[in-house]
C-alpha cells in the first residue's frame, strides 16, 4: 500500500512533466495543423541548451529555463517563418514529412556537436529528498512538476486572456478570423510555432534534469509526445494535462507491477487503443 | 403491382435529433416516385438509409421481399440498389470513362470482371449520359451539370434494379433539366425502379408516377402529384420555402 | 513515353543491375543492395499507401517480422534460410489480418499515427521476448558473398513491381483506386472496401517481410531498433512519394535516386552523413512536393517556374 501511494506519487509527479512535453506538439498541431516529427528532437535542443549554461556558465537549471526557452523560441520562429509557412497550405501528410527531415538533420547537427555520450543535469541540491505523507519525493522532481504545471496554465491563461493568444486560438478556426485581430498572418504562425518550441525546450530543461540526455533521445520523446496528445485529446490544455498524469500514473504503475521494460508497451499499446476505440481522446468531443 | 422496395417504420436518430421518423412507404416495380419535402425533411437521410450508407435506428429495409438491413452498403449495390450523391462524389484523379468503369466492374449482377470489358460498357452509358466527348478528361475538371451527368451514368454503370437520385438537377438550366427528364424516363424505360428527390417542382410533377412528402423526418402525404400537391399539409409545409419553378 | 517503351527500358534495366556484383566495387555493390531493399519497401508501401490511400507508418513492423521470423527460425532452431523467410512472411500476414481490422477503418492522418504506435509497440514488445534476444538481439549465421543477396534483393523488387504492375491493371487495383479517391463512393458502388484494404495491407507485409528477412541474414544481425526502425517507415514513404505515388515505377526511381543523391553529397563530406537525406526531404517537399512524376510532366509546360509556382500554391 504504502508501496502504491509512492508510486502514484512518482506518476503523477512525471506526468505534470509528460504533460509540458506533449502541450507544445498540441498547440501547433491544433492551430497550425502542422504534425511535427522534429518536436522530440526540440526538447532534446532544450536540455542541451540547459546543460551547456549549467556546466558552463554555472547556472543553475530552473535559471536557465527562461534562457532556454528563448532560444527554441528564436529557432521555432525562424523554421516555421521561412521554411513551414512555405507549405502550410499544403496536405498535412507533408508537414510530417518535411518535419522528418528537420529531425534527421537537428539530431544530426546534435550528435556533432555535443557527442553521443549520455549527460545528466545535476545541480547541488540534486539529492535532496523530502516527505509527503509517507512517500518520498525528490526535490527537482517537484519544481519540474511545479514549473510543468506553472507553463501549462501559463499557456492557457495566454491563449485566453491575450490579444495575441485570441488571436492564435481564432486562427485555428480560419485565417479570416484571425485578420481581423490585425496580425500578419506569418507572424502570427511563426509566434505560434515558437511558443510550441519554447515549451518544448522548457520541457527539455525539466527532462534534463530528472533524466539523463544525448542527441537521440528525440524520436523517443516525439513519440511519447504523441502518445500523450492523443490519449487526453487535443482540443483543450487541460486535456493534455489530464493524458499526461494518466499516462505518468501508468507508467509508473506498469514499471513496478509488470516490469520497468514494459512502459513503452503500454503506453503505445494504449495509444493504438484509443486511436481505435476513441479518435479524439479519452476526453476530447466525439467527432 | 408489384413493391421492388419496401422500407417499414424506418427510424433514425441522430444524438438526440430525430431525423427520420417512422416512416413507411413502398417503390412499385418500374415506376417512378418523387421524394419532395423542405429542406432538413430529411430525403437525403432517407436515400442514405435505402444505400447502407447509414445504420438505422429503428426499422426495415426490404428489397425484392428480403430483408436488407443489415447488409453493408457494397452489398447492397451488388443487389442492385444504386445512389447518387448530392455533394457529387466523382473519383478525382480518374478519367470519366474510368470512372464509370468502377461501377461496371462492381455493379450488380453480371458485373466485368476484365478492366477492358468494364470499359467499354463504360463508354456505352457515357454515351447514354451525353458525356462520350469528355471520356478521357479527368473527372476533376469536369462542369456542374457535367458532373450530375457523370453521376447518372456511374449509377447506371452498375447495371441496378433501383436508382436512388439525389437532386440531380439542382443549378441546371431549363434545357438541361429536359435533358435530364428525358434521360430518366429512357432508364425507366429500361426496367429500372427508381425514386427521385427534387427542389425543382415542375420537373418532378410531370416526371413522377407518385409523390412523397417529407417534413421534418415524418411522411406527411403520398399518392399521385394532383393529390399531394392540393393536400393543406403540403402547402402548409411549403409555405414561406414556396420556390418559384 | 509509351507503356511498352518503359517496359522494355526497365527490362534492359534489370538486365544491366543484375551484372553489377560483377563489375561494381564492393561498396557500389553494397550500396546497391540496400537501394534495392528500399526500393522494395517503397514499392510495397506503394500498394497500401499510394494505391490505396491509406498512408500506413507500420510497415517497418512488417520488415522487422520478416527480419526476426528469419532470425529466430536459424538462431534458435537451426532452420535454414527459406524457412525462416515463410515464417516471417506469416508473421507479418498474420499482424496485416489481425490489427490491420480495427485500424484500416481510421482515416487519414489517425490511420498515420496509429499504425506509428503500432510500430513503436512491437519495437517494445520485442525488446522484452527473451526468444528474440530482447535489446541485444540476435547474430545470425554468416554467409559470405554480396553477390547472393544482390541478386535476390534485385529480384524480389522485380517481383514486387510485377505485383504492383499486376494491381494497377487488375479489378482489384481498381477497387483500391476508388477507396483512395473517395471510400463511401467506392462502397456504394459494390467495392468490399473492408477486405480490400485488407488485402492490400497483407499483402504489401510479404514483401515488406521478405526484404526484412534478406537484409537481417545479409547483415548477420538483428535488433529492436534496427529492425523496427521508425526512420525506415518515412524513409520509405518519402521515397514512395518522391517517386510518384500510385504509379508502377515511381517508388523504384524514387528509392534509387534519392538514395544516390544521399550517398554521393554524404561520400563527398563524409562526417555528415545522414543530414543530406534530411535537408534533400526538406528541399523537396517545398520545391516539389508531388513527386518526380508530377516535375516531369509539368517541367515541360513550367520550366524553372516549376517549383515558384509550387512555393505559391502552398504558401500562407
Amino acid at each position: 500500500m504504502q508501496l502504491l501511494w509512492q508510486i502514484l506519487v512518482n506518476g503523477v509527479l512525471l506526468g505534470g512533466l509528460y504533460a509540458l512535453m506533449a502541450l507544445g506538439l498540441v498547440l501547433v498541431w491544433g492551430v497550425l495543423n502542422i504534425v511535427n516529427l522534429a518536436h522530440g528532437a526540440l526538447i532534446m535542443l532544450g536540455a542541451y541548451a540547459c546543460y551547456y549554461l549549467f556546466t558552463g556558465l554555472g547556472w543553475d537549471p530552473f535559471a536557465a529555463l527562461p534562457v532556454a526557452m528563448v532560444l527554441l523560441f528564436c529557432l521555432g520562429y525562424v523554421i516555421q517563418r521561412y521554411v513551414l509557412n512555405l507549405i502550410i497550405r499544403a496536405p498535412m501528410f507533408n508537414t510530417l514529412l518535411i518535419t522528418f527531415g528537420f529531425e534527421v538533420v537537428i539530431t544530426y547537427l546534435a550528435q556533432i556537436a555535443f557527442s553521443a555520450d549520455f549527460r545528466t543535469i545535476n545541480p547541488s541540491y540534486a539529492g535532496a529528498n523530502f516527505s509527503f505523507l509517507g512517500a518520498t519525493v525528490p526535490l527537482v522532481r517537484l519544481l519540474a512538476f511545479a514549473v510543468a504545471l506553472a507553463l501549462t496554465l501559463g499557456l492557457w491563461l495566454f491563449l485566453e486572456h491575450t490579444r495575441i493568444g485570441r488571436a492564435i486560438r481564432a486562427t485555428a478556426q480560419n485565417l479570416i478570423a484571425a485578420r481581423l485581430y490585425g496580425v500578419n498572418p506569418r507572424h502570427l504562425y511563426a509566434l505560434t510555432f515558437g511558443i510550441g518550441a519554447a515549451l518544448a525546450g522548457a520541457a527539455g530543461t525539466l527532462y534534463g534534469v530528472v533524466s539523463q540526455i544525448n542527441p537521440y533521445i528525440g524520436s523517443g520523446l516525439t513519440g511519447k509526445s504523441f502518445a500523450i496528445a492523443i490519449i487526453g485529446g487535443l482540443d483543450k490544455s487541460i486535456y493534455v494535462l489530464a493524458g499526461g498524469l494518466f499516462l505518468g500514473i501508468v507508467e509508473a504503475v506498469t514499471a513496478l507491477y509488470i516490469g520497468p521494460t514494459y512502459t513503452d508497451v503500454v503506453s503505445f499499446g494504449i495509444l493504438v487503443l484509443v486511436l481505435i476505440v476513441r479518435p479524439t481522446g479519452l476526453l476530447g468531443r466525439t467527432a | 403491382m408489384d413493391d421492388i422496395l419496401e422500407v417499414r417504420s424506418l427510424t433514425k436518430r441522430f444524438q438526440g435529433l430525430l431525423a427520420i421518423d417512422h416512416v413507411s412507404f413502398a417503390l412499385q416495380r418500374n415506376e417512378i416516385l418523387g421524394l419532395i419535402g423542405p429542406n432538413g425533411a430529411g430525403k437525403t437521410t432517407m436515400i442514405s438509409l435505402i444505400s447502407g450508407t447509414l445504420e438505422p435506428s429503428e426499422g426495415e429495409v426490404i428489397f425484392e421481399g428480403v430483408s436488407i438491413r443489415r447488409l453493408p452498403a457494397y452489398r447492397r449495390g451488388r443487389l442492385g440498389i444504386a445512389r447518387t450523391f448530392q455533394v457529387m462524389r466523382p473519383f478525382p484523379d480518374l478519367t470519366v470513362l474510368d470512372n464509370v468503369a468502377v461501377g461496371a466492374l462492381f455493379g450488380a449482377t453480371g458485373h466485368s470482371q476484365v478492366l477492358q470489358d468494364a470499359r467499354e460498357r463504360a463508354q456505352r452509358w457515357l454515351e447514354f449520359v451525353g458525356l462520350d466527348r469528355r471520356a478521357q478528361q479527368r473527372a476533376e475538371s469536369l462542369g456542374g451539370p457535367d458532373r450530375k451527368r457523370l453521376e447518372l451514368a456511374k449509377a447506371l454503370a452498375m447495371r441496378p434494379k433501383v436508382l436512388l437520385l439525389d437532386e440531380v438537377m439542382a443549378g441546371l438550366n431549363h434545357v438541361e433539366i429536359e435533358e435530364v427528364i428525358t434521360v430518366i424516363k429512357k432508364v425507366r424505360e429500361q426496367g429500372i425502379s427508381i425514386l427521385v428527390i427534387e427542389h425543382v417542382m415542375k420537373a418532378i410533377q410531370s416526371l413522377s408516377d407518385r409523390l412523397l412528402v417529407l417534413r421534418n423526418g415524418e411522411k406527411i402525404a403520398e399518392g399521385r402529384p394532383q393529390e399531394v400537391l392540393s393536400n393543406e399539409q403540403v402547402i402548409a409545409a411549403y409555405l414561406g420555402t414556396k420556390r418559384h419553378e | 513515353m509509351k507503356f511498352s517503351t518503359k517496359l522494355a527500358l526497365a527490362g534492359v534495366g534489370i538486365a544491366l543491375l543484375a551484372t553489377v556484383p560483377w563489375w561494381g566495387s564492393a561498396v557500389l555493390v553494397q550500396f546497391g543492395i540496400n537501394a534495392l531493399i528500399l526500393a522494395t519497401l517503397a514499392q510495397s508501401w506503394n500498394i497500401i499507401g499510394g494505391y490505396t490511400g491509406y498512408p500506413s507508418f507500420g510497415n517497418s513492423v512488417f520488415y522487422g517480422l520478416g527480419g526476426y521470423g528469419v532470425a529466430i527460425a536459424m538462431v534458435q532452431y537451426g532452420l535454414p534460410f527459406p524457412v525462416g523467410l515463410a515464417i516471417g512472411i506469416g508473421l507479418a500476414v498474420g499482424f496485416a489480418i489481425l490489427l490491420g481490422l480495427p485500424v484500416l477503418r481510421l482515416r487519414g492522418h489517425y490511420f498515420a499515427i496509429a499504425t506509428l504506435g503500432l510500430a513503436e509497440v512491437m519495437t517494445a514488445i520485442v525488446s522484452n521476448l527473451e526468444i528474440a534476444g530482447r535489446n541485444v538481439g540476435l547474430i545470425l549465421p554468416l554467409v559470405k558473398g554480396d553477390v547472393l543477396f544482390f541478386e535476390l534483393s534485385l529480384i524480389l523488387l522485380v517481383v514486387t513491381t510485377l505485383a504492383v504492375m499486376w494491381i494497377s491493371r487488375s479489378r482489384f487495383g481498381f477497387g483500391l483506386i476508388a477507396i483512395r479517391e473517395n471510400e463511401q463512393a467506392a462502397a456504394v458502388m459494390g467495392v468490399n472496401t473492408t477486405l480490400y484494404k485488407i488485402l492490400a495491407f497483407a499483402l504489401c507485409s510479404v514483401f515488406a517481410a521478405v526484404a526484412g528477412g534478406i537484409h537481417a541474414y545479409w547483415i548477420t544481425y538483428l535488433d529492436p531498433g534496427s529492425a523496427f526502425d521508425v526512420a525506415l517507415n518515412v524513409k520509405m514513404i518519402i521515397m514512395a512519394v518522391f517517386g510518384g505515388p500510385g504509379t508502377i515505377f515511381g517508388p523504384v526511381l524514387g528509392a534509387f535516386v534519392l538514395s544516390a543523391i544521399s550517398e554521393i553529397l554524404a561520400a563527398k563530406v563524409t562526417s555528415l552523413a545522414s543530414i543530406f537525406f534530411g535537408i534533400v526531404i526538406v528541399a523537396a517537399i517545398v520545391f516539389m512536393p508531388r513527386g518526380f512524376a508530377d516535375l516531369v510532366r509539368r517541367f515541360r509546360q513550367s520550366g524553372w517556374r516549376y517549383f515558384q509556382e509550387n512555393i505559391r500554391t502552398y504558401r500562407v
